[in-house]
């Protein structure tokens, strides 16, 4: 028997249940939830947070055949007899295992800023996180303010000012996903959610909050009758840690998803592999498919995915593929698009004909494509522009409606056509065709043109030659 | 009996028009005198660096047998006009000639513009316009030693590989935050910087001279940089820029344009129903054009006009440009400026090799112009596509084939 204890009941300890039995999973599964919350899309907090979503319709689906332990707190592993202790109700339950699986998350982090925090760590009336639903429970009307400029803010922020609340988002970089866009970009962000009547103020962090009001480093104070904390998070390493397993920045993981104790994997927020946490929900989902298939004795190994952001919201449409650094390796072509009019952006690393980075802002239809076609490893369109405006099909160039006689030397208006006449008149070097039409002697510009028409033609006459009397040509 | 047409200035645009009109002249009606400066006849102004490249006064020379025993043609070469007089129709030369007008062509060019800053004028400082510059610069040259070119121009950057070619190591100082400002953008100037770099010039930009400092014997021994950076230097060149030769405006009195130059209408006319501008002396509607490409458009306007042709107006907008500078080639072509239109910019990127942004129309999506930097696709392949919607193969065009 293989009887497999998962710690969390987080979306990817939930996909990881859902995928053991998808996979024929038999022995027993056992979920142990902090929450007292059935499982539920973290993703959507913001829009249950803003009241546009009610909280059954967060729920993901149970999974059959598993058992899910709500409000149930672990306290502790025994690796050498597989056992997880835990409370429940001031009740402690004992959980033998012979497989677990860490999925305790992240924890929202609480700045060390006076005001915003409770003696004992957590955040103060009128102060929030938005990692729970309880969390969301806390908010007040009113005025808000949302500290943190990464997605998770800019969806808070949106979603809130929609419910109608006068809404400031606070991030320490110059605008919103600072580290992620660069200042076109992140001025167009800025922008949308300024329209969408979220106030942003960049390059200021808190300094002192009192209850209703939120002084800042810049010396302005903000009413806030809520503050919502999303300054990043931590993966929650505490129970490995305390069990002796290796941990980094994320409980340290190898390509099976194993940690330190082969009997015992992690997966999703609290787990690193290759120096690398907080791979995001996608990424997460991606570990939960894996993870499965290994426990269920199928072949499978865990890669390093590229980090994929995404930030969903009525004011912002944005992804991120890779990081910023992609965008500078040897042997990528890049394309930038800007239309400060319609509020687009996109930035695109392309290397082989497949996407290895990319911001993609406010172009619904090419983030859909290009994350379609970067998951699944396939090559873009050879019309990238046309993918990336929205452009309907257009021919290309050979049978476009340009212009029959393009102008060559400019500074004497020398068409195609006259050079080619010059040189059916027999004049067939650049010298000699400069001579007979002028072309080249005014800035020397179409010097380059003018030399590749010339050894076009000559390569024509050459190939008819070989065409028709082969003998003649050498 | 022919009516006669003095030019004032034989350079690329002046010659340009006494050629044009001596070729459209079939009835013989003009005789053409032509006062030069400088004592060698029209040459490629645009070719100078390769005057320390290998080739010859003659090699460059613009103006052939043909034109030089034209009977039709009285060139005067180290003959400057020093006076006119439009009542009497006359000029005066440096000779002490006067020379009656039935037509008279201002194309007296530009000069160099020399930043008044301290020190500009010490032994070792130069300006780059003439064979008689390029001789003075040639002979003060060291192999080896350090050279400043003040101005990261077009102009900044042929001094500069004029001094590379002598063996010198050069130094370009620009105010501006990238080399070219006038054509480029930072994208595509990042190009060029890369390129430059490589073959050994050093940049200094965003900084401005402070001053071009000395020996006691009061030669140059290098310049001061605005930021405090002081570079040696044995040969300093000014290369910031130039102000069209209208002196004679104020001897004939004709308007100025607001920024110099005589004051013309859009064919090139002044004022005097007998006296026009061409080139780079000539403020056409309020401004003056630098590059030989708009020159030689004026040139062939007036030719044909004297000729009692029809013209179109001078069409100012910025015509397509291709450059190579120093082995990079640089283009624009269209409007390379975004601003109040609203264009969308499309920018196709392969590090530091080539780069390519076109601008389209904000509504339609029609190709508006672009700037092109390194191995890119030609301009002229491009060119058709103005006005249009990008073809299909727009990246292909703009970057053909793998990076070099």
């Amino acid at each position: 028997m293989n009887d497999v204890v998962i710690i969390g009941n987080g979306p990817a300890a939930h996909r990881l249940a859902e995928r053991l039995r998808h996979h024929g999973h038999e022995a027993g599964l056992t979920l142990l939830g902090e929450e007292p919350e059935p499982a539920y899309h973290r993703t959507l907090l913001p829009h249950y947070a803003a009241g546009s979503l009610a909280r059954p319709s967060l729920h993901l689906p149970p999974v059959p055949g598993a058992r899910v332990h709500l409000g149930t707190v672990v306290t502790a592993i025994d690796r050498e007899r597989q056992r997880v202790y835990a409370y429940r109700h001031g009740i402690e339950t004992v959980h033998r295992y012979d497989t677990l699986v860490l999925a305790t998350g992240a924890r929202p982090d609480v700045p060390d800023v006076p005001g915003l925090r409770e003696p004992g760590g957590g955040p103060a009336p009128g102060v929030t996180t938005l990692r729970t639903t309880a969390d969301c429970d806390r908010m007040n009307g009113g005025s808000v303010v949302v500290l943190g400029g990464e997605p998770l803010g800019v969806e808070a922020a949106s979603a809130l000012a929609a419910r109608g609340n006068g809404v400031t988002l606070v991030c320490p970089g110059a605008h919103p996903l600072h580290d992620r866009v660069d200042d076109v970009c992140g001025g167009m962000l800025t922008a949308r959610l300024e329209a969408a009547g979220v106030t942003v103020l960049g390059a200021a962090t808190a300094v002192r909050r009192t209850p209703g009001h939120l002084e800042l480093s810049d010396g302005t104070t903000l009413s806030a009758d809520t503050v919502v904390l999303c300054a990043g998070v931590t993966p929650d390493t505490r129970l490995a840690r305390a069990a002796g397993l290796d941990v980094g920045a994320g409980i340290v993981v190898d390509d099976r998803l194993r940690t330190s104790d082969p009997s015992i994997h992690a997966l999703g927020d609290c787990a690193q592999f290759d120096g690398q946490t907080l791979i995001g929900i996608s990424g997460a989902h991606e570990q939960a498919d894996t993870l499965a298939r290994i426990l269920t004795g199928r072949p499978a190994v865990h890669r390093r995915v590229p980090r994929i952001l995404r930030v969903r919201s009525r004011a912002a449409d944005l992804s991120c593929i890779g990081s910023p650094a992609d965008f500078d390796r040897p042997g990528t072509r890049q394309i930038t698009l800007t239309d400060r009019t319609r509020l687009r952006y996109a930035r695109v690393a392309v290397r082989d004909e497949h996407v290895t980075a990319a911001v993609l802002f406010g172009v619904p239809q090419a983030i859909a494509t290009i994350g379609m076609l970067h998951r699944s490893d396939r090559r873009l369109p050879g019309d990238l522009l046309g993918l990336l405006l929205d452009l309907p099909p257009r021919p290309a160039s050979d049978s476009a409606g340009a212009s029959a006689d393009p102008v060559v030397c400019l500074c004497n208006h020398v068409t195609r056509q006259r050079l080619h006449r010059a040189w059916q008149d027999g004049a067939r070097t650049v010298p000699a065709l400069a001579s007979g039409t002028r072309a080249t002697t005014g800035c020397g510009g179409c010097g380059q043109a003018v030399e590749e028409l010339c050894g076009q033609w000559a390569r024509g006459t050459r190939d008819l030659v070989e065409e028709t009397c082969p003998a003649l040509s050498s | 009996m022919p009516r006669t047409l003095v030019v004032i200035g034989h350079g690329m645009v002046g010659h340009r028009l006494a050629e044009r009109l001596l070729a459209l002249d079939t009835e013989a009606a003009w005789r053409v005198v032509i006062l030069a400066e400088e004592p060698d006849p029209a040459y490629d102004r645009v070719g100078l660096s390769s005057y320390l490249d290998g080739k010859s006064k003659p090699d460059l020379i613009l103006a052939g047998p043909d034109f030089l025993n034209d009977p039709r043609v009285d060139l005067r070469l180290s003959c400057p006009a020093v006076a006119a007089d439009r009542t009497t129709r006359t000029v005066g030369t440096a000779d002490g000639d006067l020379i009656p007008y039935d037509a008279l062509v201002l194309a007296t060019g530009s000069r160099p513009f020399v930043p008044p800053v301290p020190g500009h004028d010490r032994a070792g400082c130069f300006v780059y316009r003439t064979f008689d510059d390029l001789d003075a610069i040639r002979a003060a040259a060291r192999p080896g030693r350090p050279g400043v070119v003040i101005g990261g121009g077009l102009l900044g950057l042929e001094a500069a590989n004029a001094l590379r070619l002598l063996g010198m190591r050069a130094h370009v100082v620009e105010t501006a935050p990238h080399l070219m400002p006038a054509q480029l953008d930072p994208g595509a100037a990042r190009v060029l910087h890369h390129h430059v770099t490589d073959l050994g010039l050093r940049l200094h930009l965003g900084t401005a001279t402070a001053s071009v400092d000395g020996y006691p014997d009061g030669s140059v021994s290098g310049v001061t940089l605005g930021d405090g950076t002081v570079v040696e230097a044995d040969v300093v060149v000014f290369a910031a820029g130039i102000r069209p030769r209208d002196e004679l405006a104020t001897v004939l009195a004709l308007e100025r344009g607001e920024r110099g130059g005589f004051a013309v209408s859009d064919r090139c006319r002044t004022a005097d129903p007998h006296v026009w501008a061409v080139g780079e002396c000539a403020s056409v509607e309020g401004r003056c054009h630098g590059l030989v490409a708009p020159g030689y458009r004026m040139a062939e306007s007036v030719a044909r006009q004297l000729l009692g042709q029809k013209v179109e107006p001078f069409d100012g907008t910025d015509p397509t440009t291709t450059l190579k500078l120093m082995g990079v080639n640089v283009a624009t072509f269209g409007a390379t400026r975004h601003g109040e239109d609203g264009a969308v910019e499309a920018v196709f990127s392969e590090g530091t090799a080539r780069y390519a942004k076109v601008l389209l129309g904000p509504d339609t999506g029609e190709i508006l112009g672009g700037i092109l930097a390194g191995h890119t696709g030609s301009p002229m392949a491009l060119a058709p596509f103005l006005g249009t919607r990008p073809p299909a193969d727009l990246e292909r065009l703009l970057l053909p084939g793998r990076p070099a």
